[in-house]
């Protein structure tokens, strides 16, 4: 057999092989098709999520909160009603009302400032000269499933304030427990 | 010679469609595939989820837009990429509707995810996406 015979024997054993997966392509249904797309996109993901300094878990985080990024969960700690009160007699945090503005001059905690999330492209150019990145600041919103705090926080460590903790179940939290509020200034004292 | 000619032209014309709908799709996916924590907590805005489920849903569905959306400009697999998305479309219709019909007062998610200026969930995007579904169905049944 010669080296030509053989180099055509090659290109037809290549070309049979292309063509018969060629015709299993062709025969796959678009759904299946649409399945290796999701399939590609699962992969793609996993890389992308792993190399991104941003990341976040697959799953919610043991805490049950969403969408934080991995490096960010032992730097927003969620603090309990008690304990939130217990710095706010101290005087040893300063409190950050995510909510928004119509709920805050409603009521709030003594001495908190506001800084509504749903807006915080229009307010913090504004705020960002009230908060001091040395103080502890405590952040709340209106109470479960709400992320507003948790979101703000996400954007103050981004910005190196290092000193924050959330409220868990915030502003209905401090209401329940009787914790003071500017319209009732004597509760819990 | 005009069949040969219309069909041509219905051949550019569903490339063009797809062209265009996949780069809808592709830039929707930027931003969301860089920021997942924050795509994450639109995610969890719109109340359809669970909470285990909300982070896996925000860090796989933008890839699967990005996927779609390169496939259709690449002219790869396009019938199966209009049926992704045509489903993913329908999937962000239900999640508008349902939005809207509860009352919720939320950010749409669907092409910027980092500005707390950006468009709200309403019906004129939910009109939009009629539009994206119609030209997901032609891709995926007529190219």
């Amino acid at each position: 057999m010669t080296a030509d015979s053989n180099s055509m024997r090659t290109e037809a054993i290549t070309q049979d092989e292309m063509s018969l997966v060629r015709r299993v392509v062709r025969r796959v249904p678009n759904g299946t098709r649409a399945a290796a797309l999701v399939g590609v996109a699962v992969a793609l993901a996993a890389v992308s999520n792993a190399l991104n300094p941003l990341g976040i878990r697959w799953t919610a985080a043991p805490d049950g909160r969403v969408g934080i990024p991995r490096a960010f969960e032992s730097r927003l700690p969620e603090i309990d009603v008690t304990k939130a009160f217990t710095l706010y007699r101290s005087g040893d945090a300063l409190f950050v009302d995510s909510r928004d503005q119509k709920d805050y001059d409603e009521d709030h905690i003594p001495g908190a400032i506001n800084i509504p999330m749903r807006r915080w492209d229009e307010v913090w150019p504004a705020m960002q000269f009230r908060l001091p990145k040395s103080r502890l600041l405590v952040l709340y919103c209106y109470g479960a499933r709400c992320g507003l705090s948790t979101r703000q926080g996400k954007r103050l460590l981004e910005l190196g304030y290092e000193h924050l903790a959330v409220l868990d179940y915030g502003w209905k939290a401090w209401r329940e427990a009787g914790y003071p509020t500017l319209k009732h200034p004597e509760e819990g004292l | 010679m005009c069949a040969i000619r219309r069909a041509t032209a219905r051949a550019i014309a569903l490339r063009v469609i797809g062209i265009a709908l996949g780069a809808t799709f592709v830039y929707a996916s930027l931003d969301k595939i860089a920021r997942p924590d924050r795509f994450a907590d639109i995610v969890n805005d719109y109340q359809m989820l669970p909470a285990l489920f909300v982070n896996a849903f925000a860090l796989l569905m933008p890839w699967v837009e990005m996927v779609t959306g390169a496939a259709l400009v690449l002219g790869v697999w396009r019938r199966a990429a209009g049926l992704l998305a045509a489903a993913l479309t329908v999937a962000f219709m239900v999640a508008i509707a349902q939005a809207r019909l509860r009352g919720l007062d939320i950010e749409c998610g669907c092409f910027d995810v980092s500005s707390t200026s950006s468009t709200k969930a309403s019906w004129s995007l939910f009109a939009r996406d009629a539009v994206l579904l119609a030209a997901s169905v032609l891709v995926w049944r007529r190219a």
